[in-house]
C-alpha cells in the first residue's frame, strides 16, 4: 500500500518571505524520496478550510498588511476547521512570522500588538527599551534528549541525525510561551524566542512554531523527516511505520557547516 | 541674461579653488579619496554653481530607472565614442545624485570653471531627477523601468513613478524614451507634451519580467519605436538580435546586432541607446560598431579571460543580487547550448547574511537547461549545493562544491577546453573575490 499525506500550505500568496516555500519543497520532495505519495494544496484568502481534510500544515511570515489581511480571513473561513484539526493532533509548522501569527497577538513592524490566530497559547510582543535591536542571526538550537530520542526512533534502519536545529532568525518581536506550550529546543547560538529565555520555538500537541529561516527543513532534515512521521502515524493510525533512511549528505553537510561556524564547541 | 551667466562664471573660480584645495587637503590628510564632499558643501552653499557648469554642456542625455541604469550608459558611451566629434562627459554609477554629479562636473572643468564637452550622458538617480531637471534642461530623458522592490511594503514605487513623471514635466523641451512594455514606465509621459519614443521586446520576454499591471500593447504603437527581434543567446553567451522600427519617423532596421553579455533585458538597454544614438544623428555603421564594443562592466556580464600556456577560459560573470535577479538569470540560462555553471554564494552583509533567498529562486528552471557540469563555491556553498538538490530531477548532473573559489577556478580551467565560455553567478562579495583571484582589483 502506498501511503500519501495531504499538506496544505496556508496564504501562499500573502505569507511568502524569506524562503518559506523552501519548506514546502523539502517535505514534498523528501515524501516522494521516501515514496509517500504528497498533495499539496494551498489555501489563500478567501478560500474555507475543512476540518480533516489536512496532515500537515505550514504557513510562513509576510509583511504587516498582508499579516493583517490573513488575520481577518483566518477567523472567518478558517479558525473552526484548523483548531479542531490541531487539537485532533494535525501537525502544523509556522516559521517566523508565521509563528507569531499563530499565538494569541503578535507584533507589527510599528511594534504595535496584534490579535493573532490564537492556535497556540504564545504572546508575542515588542522588545522593552532596554533591548533594542532586532534578533538576528544564525541560530543553533539543542533539542530535548526525549525528542531526540524519538526522532531516531522513526527509521527502518539505524540513522546518526544531530540532535541540533540551525537556522537563521530576523524578528524584532519577543514570543512568550503560555501554558501548555513547550519550548522546541534550548538556544546554543543566537536568541530564538526572545532576549532573555535561553529557548527557540514552541510546541503544543504537533503544532511547531520556529524563528527558523534558512530555509529550516532543508538544513533540518530529521525534523522534516518527524513531521512527515508524525502526519502518517497520525493518519494510518499506526504507531508502528518507518521510514526509510535516506543517505542527507548535502543537508547534513550544510547543517553541520553552521553547528561549526556558530555553534558551542 | 548674459551678463549674469558671465557673472556666475566668474564666481565660480573661487569656488572650485576652493574645492580643489578642499580635495588635496583630504587626500593628503588622508580622510578620504573626497569625490562626494565638494559636491555636497557647494551644492548646498553655492546651488548656483550646478547650472552654471551643467549648462555649458550642449546635448544632455539622463538616464534613469530602476533597474539598467549603468548598462544603459556604458552601451551609449560606447556608440557615442565612435564619433571623433564626441567629446563626452560621464558620472559615475555610484556618483548618481546632485551632489556625485556636481564634484564630477568640478572635477571635469578647468581652473576658469569651462567645460569642454559636446554630451554628458548623466545616471541619475529616480528621486533626484525633480530635483534638478529645471537645472539640467536635458535634451533626451529615457527611462529604462519601474520595477517594484521586493519587500517594498510602502508602496515606494508609486512615489517613484512620480518623481519621474515631475522630471520629466519640468523638462517640456526632452525628447523621453520610454521602455514600451512596463506599463509604469510607459505612461509616464501621457498627458504631457513631450516627444516621445519607445523601445519593445517579444511578449514571450516580458511575460517573465515584473512589471506591474497590464502590458501595454504597444503593436498599435506605429511611429517613433524600436522592436527587437529574434533574440539569440550564444554559446559564448552573447546575445544576437535584430531591430526594427522608427526613430523621428526614419525607418530604422539592423539585422544581426550583438552585445557581449547575455540577457534579454539587455536588449533593452541596446535598443535605449540605439534610440538615443539615432536622436543624436550619430550614424548607423558606428552605432553597430559601438554595440559591438560595449564591455559589460563589473559582474553585469562582464567577461574575465584566463590564460595558460595555450589555453584559454572565458569566465562570464552574472552578478546576482535577490531571487528575482537569479530568477531571470536561470531563466536565461536555459537557452545556452551547453552551460558549465559556476554558483557562488557568500553570506557577507552585502550578499544578505540570511541564504534563504536561495529557495526564493527559482533553481527548477536548470532542469531544463542543457548542463555539462555545475560548481557550487563561497563559503555558502553547502547551502546551494542542497538547494540544487531538492530542485534537480535528474541527479546524474554533476555537481561539486568547493569553498575555496581559488580551487573553483582552478578546477573550472583544468575541466573546460581551450576557448570554452563558463557561466559564473556570483553574490556580491563573491564577485569581488572571483575578479581578485582573477588579478583584478575593484574598478
Ligand atoms: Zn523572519
Amino acid at each position: 500500500m502506498t501511503l500519501s499525506l495531504n499538506l496544505t500550505h496556508l496564504y501562499p500568496d500573502n505569507l511568502n518571505l524569506y524562503g518559506d516555500l523552501g519548506n514546502v519543497v523539502t517535505l514534498k520532495r523528501r515524501c516522494e524520496w521516501l515514496g509517500i505519495d504528497c498533495q499539496l494544496k494551498a489555501l489563500n484568502l478567501g478560500d474555507a478550510a475543512t476540518s480533516g481534510q489536512t496532515d500537515i500544515y505550514f504557513m510562513g511570515g509576510g509583511q504587516d498588511n498582508d499579516q493583517l489581511a490573513v488575520v481577518d480571513d483566518f477567523h472567518q473561513l478558517k479558525q473552526v476547521a484548523i483548531r479542531d484539526d490541531t487539537e485532533a493532533g494535525t501537525i502544523f509548522l509556522g516559521v517566523c512570522g508565521g509563528y507569531q501569527l499563530m499565538g494569541k497577538t503578535f507584533l507589527m513592524g510599528d511594534n504595535q500588538e496584534t490579535k493573532g490566530l490564537g492556535i497556540i497559547n504564545v504572546k508575542t510582543q515588542a522588545p522593552s527599551k532596554e533591548v533594542k535591536g532586532r534578533c538576528i542571526g544564525n541560530l543553533v538550537v539543542e533539542l530535548p534528549s526525549e525528542t531526540h530520542a524519538e526522532m531516531q526512533s522513526i527509521y527502518e534502519q539505524p540513522k546518526e541525525i544531530p540532535q541540533t536545529l540551525v537556522g537563521f532568525e530576523n524578528h524584532s518581536g519577543q514570543t512568550y510561551l503560555g501554558q501548555d506550550v513547550a519550548p522546541l529546543a534550548n538556544t546554543h547560538a543566537g536568541f530564538g524566542n526572545n532576549h532573555e529565555a535561553e529557548y527557540e520555538g514552541a510546541r503544543y500537541k504537533n503544532v511547531f512554531g520556529s524563528y527558523m529561516h534558512g530555509s529550516m527543513l532543508p538544513k533540518n532534515p530529521h525534523f522534516a523527516d518527524y513531521m512527515i512521521w508524525l502526519a502518517l502515524t497520525r493518519k494510518y493510525k499506526d504507531p508502528t511505520i518507518k521510514l526509510k533512511a535516506l543517505p542527507d549528505m548535502e543537508e547534513i553537510a550544510a547543517h553541520q557547516y553552521i553547528v561549526q561556524r556558530y555553534g558551542k564547541p | 541674461m548674459a551678463i549674469s551667466n558671465l557673472f556666475k562664471r566668474i564666481l565660480l573660480v573661487p569656488i572650485l579653488l576652493s574645492s580643489r584645495l578642499l580635495v588635496l587637503g583630504l587626500r593628503v590628510s588622508k580622510r578620504g579619496s573626497g569625490t562626494a564632499l565638494p559636491g555636497l558643501i557647494v551644492s548646498k552653499y553655492f546651488p548656483f554653481a550646478f547650472e552654471a557648469l551643467v549648462n555649458q554642456i550642449p546635448n544632455i542625455i539622463v538616464i534613469t530607472g530602476t533597474n539598467g541604469k549603468t548598462t544603459t550608459q556604458t552601451i551609449l558611451n560606447s556608440l557615442l565614442s565612435q564619433s571623433s566629434e564626441v567629446k563626452l562627459l560621464r558620472n559615475s554609477a555610484g556618483a548618481n545624485l546632485l551632489q556625485g554629479i556636481l564634484s564630477e562636473l568640478m572635477r571635469q572643468s578647468n581652473d576658469f570653471g569651462s567645460l569642454d564637452f559636446t554630451h554628458a550622458v548623466l545616471e541619475v538617480e529616480e528621486a533626484t531627477l525633480p530635483r534638478i531637471a529645471k537645472a539640467l534642461k536635458p535634451k533626451i530623458i529615457a527611462v529604462t523601468n519601474l520595477y517594484r522592490d521586493q519587500l517594498d511594503a510602502y508602496g515606494e514605487i508609486d512615489i517613484t513613478e512620480a518623481y519621474i513623471r515631475d522630471g520629466i514635466a519640468q523638462s517640456p523641451k526632452a525628447i523621453v524614451v520610454l521602455n514600451g512594455d512596463d506599463p509604469r514606465t510607459s505612461r509616464l509621459a501621457d498627458g504631457l507634451g513631450n516627444q516621445t519614443h519607445y523601445v519593445s521586446l517579444p511578449p514571450e520576454y516580458t511575460d517573465s519580467l515584473p512589471y506591474e499591471g497590464e502590458t501595454r500593447n504597444t503593436d498599435e504603437i506605429a511611429d517613433n519605436i524600436l522592436r527587437s527581434q529574434n533574440i539569440r543567446i550564444n554559446d559564448d553567451l552573447t546575445t544576437s538580435f535584430d531591430i526594427q522600427g522608427t526613430v523621428d519617423n526614419v525607418d530604422v532596421q539592423y539585422h544581426n546586432a550583438q552585445i557581449s553579455s547575455p540577457g534579454f533585458f539587455h536588449v533593452y538597454n541596446a535598443l535605449t541607446a540605439v534610440t538615443i544614438g539615432k536622436l543624436l544623428k550619430i550614424d548607423d555603421q558606428k552605432l553597430m560598431q559601438g554595440l559591438k564594443a560595449f564591455e559589460p562592466a563589473f559582474g553585469r556580464g562582464e567577461l574575465l579571460v584566463k590564460t595558460e600556456g595555450q589555453k584559454s577560459i572565458n569566465y562570464r560573470l552574472l552578478l546576482i543580487k535577490n531571487p528575482a535577479s537569479f530568477t531571470l538569470n536561470l531563466d536565461l540560462l536555459r537557452k545556452i547550448p551547453r552551460l558549465r555553471l559556476i554558483l557562488a554564494i557568500n553570506d557577507n552583509t552585502a550578499d544578505s547574511k540570511d541564504v534563504s533567498w536561495l529557495w526564493d529562486s527559482e533553481l527548477e528552471l536548470l532542469n531544463e537547461a542543457n548542463i555539462d557540469w555545475i560548481f557550487c563555491t563561497g563559503v555558502r556553498a553547502k547551502d546551494m549545493h542542497l538547494r540544487l538538490k531538492y530542485a534537480f530531477l535528474d541527479p546524474a548532473i554533476p555537481i561539486s562544491t568547493m569553498e575555496s573559489i581559488q580551487a573553483a577556478i582552478d578546477q573550472s580551467f583544468d575541466k573546460a577546453d581551450d576557448g570554452e565560455t563558463i557561466c559564473v553567478m556570483p553574490t556580491y562579495t563573491s564577485m569581488l573575490e572571483f575578479r581578485k583571484r582573477m588579478g583584478l582589483m575593484l574598478n
